[in-house]
């Protein structure tokens, strides 16, 4: 693959977290999270990733033609989503996966990812999406990695003003409750590509 | 720690803001327990009874009244409103939850043009001279009385929605009678927005049938981002607007600060919206006040009790300095903002070094968007950390001054303003907006 032809866009959330989409599949094997360079071993995306200078990368997600990107140091995406892009273009480029599969098994111990997924595939089948689908929504487990759990929203959610209340104060807030295992919850939606949010922000 | 030592922040985000993001993250990353307050049900209020919760947005009175009920089950220690609508909200609900915030009379007069206008001139505060109608006067005889050039002003709306400059009578009444159709329509907007949400119309009826005419001031205008504590306005930013803003309509673009004025000329403009604030009343939380500058001085155009609208927040960031360095640790304005609200202690008032800006990207025509061309370069673009598009595939665009809805918003940052500048014009260029 011509790494001239990959098409990139970043898309940053916040200071600290930020999208790219990728314009070629980057791991077709589901979604796959490294919380620590030990963790990105392996895995030379994420390996070349977790390297790049004065970004101090506390996460990477890889899942389908998306990356996001976690980092605590100060410099601008700017800087470091140039850096990123370089690693994927770099990455693909070369012969052999960019991630590795994932390893069978919990990859902490004292956790245990797989009966996590059930029960939150349970909550989210049985209360999140038909609350969601009152506006239109819907939103799809993707997996639990390290008892953080990866959500894409669609539909009405997916673009809409209020995703991160939804997010945050609805699916979280009931993560928490349901299942008080879970970590954490990511969203790995492109949001800029939704055609029909439900609400929609004007100026002020 | 125990779990009531951590206060509960009352946010009241309308489903319609672009700030949700942005004050969410910001209360997660102080940790304070959150309640987003918002004039549409969540369909997960019943699962988080704590968590969310319906205001009547429109009628400050009676959402004070809910928050009051609401606050019986979940006490609260502070709350935030984030744009011109439900800063009144906030005001009413922290007067009667005595927390910190502003008199409703205050806040009220920030929000209405006419009556912010009229203490202002009580006070001395130079604004421009203005005169009220009502839409159903005759405009060709006010056409003959008004002094050129004007402008005419709905009293409520955001956004520069529906102001127009008029140099000639007759581009007076043809403002005049676009800008009673544009007040119809937007009264229509909320009538309908009423019909699923039992809600009033949020333009009140004076309001609605009444038009600001005021005398058009030369000079260019910049943006001042401050804070209220206990009646003293801390200066958070001062941005430069360099497109020059001469109508006839009124749409923004270009934010850049540190401003460019001379030192004098900022201090200037900083005094005259510190005693805009004192003349209203304000005394607490975010002000966003817009003057022009010219051979007399500043002029105030607005001052809203609000923080920054749109998502132009994006271009703010405040660090802690240490020996005149940055140690790494940056805030945001709604941390701010929130910590402010919540009594927290306030370790940063200091914007960073870097200079920075942000362009609301203009409304490129009349049209459905079918898709956005050039993103991907525009990101290249030498100092440029993003670009938002924020208008979604199948939305109408429309232009001002009916319009209010930017598509999108570019970030950068630099050494100077002038090379911000440069590189927001840059990564413009390189848009391509496809409409059907």
């Amino acid at each position: 693959m011509n790494p001239a032809e990959i098409r990139i866009t970043a898309e940053p959330i916040d200071t600290g977290r930020c999208k790219f989409v990728v314009s070629e599949p980057v791991h077709a094997g589901g979604v796959r999270r490294f919380a620590s360079s030990d963790d990105a071993s392996g895995s030379p995306l994420a390996e070349a990733i977790f390297a790049i200078p004065d970004a101090d990368v506390a996460e990477v997600i890889v899942s389908g033609n998306l990356v996001t990107v976690v980092k605590r140091g100060p410099a601008p995406w700017q800087t470091v989503g140039k850096a990123v892009g370089q690693a994927i273009r770099a990455v693909l480029a070369a012969a052999g996966p960019a991630v590795a599969p994932k390893s069978a098994g919990p990859a902490t111990p004292g956790t245990d990812d797989d009966a996590l997924y059930e029960r939150v595939a349970d909550l989210f089948e049985s209360q999140v999406n038909p609350m969601v689908a009152r506006h239109g929504g819907r939103v799809e487990l993707i997996d639990v990695q390290d008892a953080v759990v990866m959500v894409r929203m669609a539909g009405g959610c997916q673009g809409c003003g209020m995703a991160d209340v939804t997010l945050r104060q609805g699916i979280e807030a009931m993560l928490q409750q349901h299942v008080p295992d879970v970590k954490g919850v990511v969203d790995i939606t492109d949001h800029a590509a939704g055609s029909n949010p439900y609400f929609a922000a004007a100026k002020k | 720690m125990p779990r009531q030592s951590v206060p509960r922040l009352l946010l009241l985000l309308p489903t319609a803001t672009y700030r949700t993001a942005a004050f969410v993250e910001a209360a997660r990353r102080l940790g304070v327990d959150l309640t987003v307050a918002s004039e549409r049900a969540s369909t997960f209020q019943d699962a988080n009874p704590g968590g969310l919760v319906t205001l009547d947005l429109s009628d400050p009175d009676r959402a004070a009244a809910q928050a009051r009920a609401f606050g019986h089950e979940h006490p609260l220690q502070g709350v935030v409103g984030v744009d011109d609508d439900t800063a009144v909200v906030a005001a009413a609900i922290a007067d009667t939850l005595g927390l910190r915030g502003n008199a409703v009379v205050a806040a009220r007069a920030a929000r209405d043009k006419h009556e912010q206008r009229t203490l202002l001139t009580a006070a001395g505060v130079p604004v421009p001279r203005f005169t009220l109608y009502r839409v159903d006067d005759d405009a060709r005889q006010l056409a003959a009385g008004v002094s050129y050039p004007c402008v005419l002003k709905p009293l409520r709306l955001a956004a520069s929605r529906g102001v127009i400059r008029a140099d000639t009578p007759e581009a007076f009444v043809a403002a005049f009678e676009r800008v009673r159709r544009i007040l119809e329509r937007a009264g229509c907007e909320t009538r309908d927005a009423s019909v699923s949400t039992d809600l009033v119309s949020r333009i009140p009826h004076p309001a609605s049938r009444s038009i600001l005419v005021e005398d058009f001031v030369p000079g260019p205008e910049v943006a001042l981002e401050g804070l209220l504590v206990a009646g003293q306005l801390q200066v958070l930013a001062l941005f430069d607007k360099p497109d020059p803003l001469d109508g006839p309509y009124f749409e923004e673009t270009i934010y850049v600060t540190p401003s460019r004025l001379p030192a004098d000329a900022q201090r200037a403009v900083a005094a005259c919206a510190e005693r805009a604030a004192a003349a209203l009343g304000l005394r607490e939380g975010p002000v966003h006040a817009e003057l022009r500058v010219n051979s007399r001085g500043p002029w105030l155009i607005e001052l809203a009790a609000r923080p920054i609208g749109g998502r132009c927040s994006g271009a703010l960031r405040f660090e802690i300095r240490e020996r005149g360095k940055g140690n790494g640790e940056t805030f945001s304005l709604e941390e701010i903002v929130i910590r402010h609200a919540l009594g927290m202690e306030l370790p940063v008032l200091e914007r960073e070094r870097q200079a920075s800006g942000v362009m609301m990207i203009p409304v490129p025509g009349a049209g459905v968007l079918r898709e956005v061309r050039g993103v991907d370069a525009a990101r290249s673009v030498t100092l440029v950390e993003e670009v938002a598009i924020t208008a979604h595939p199948g939305q109408e665009l429309v232009p001002w001054p009916e319009g209010a809805r930017y598509p999108g918003f570019i970030f950068a940052r630099g050494a100077s303003p002038e090379a911000v500048e440069t590189a927001l014009r840059a990564a413009h260029r390189q848009l391509q907006f496809v409409l059907v």
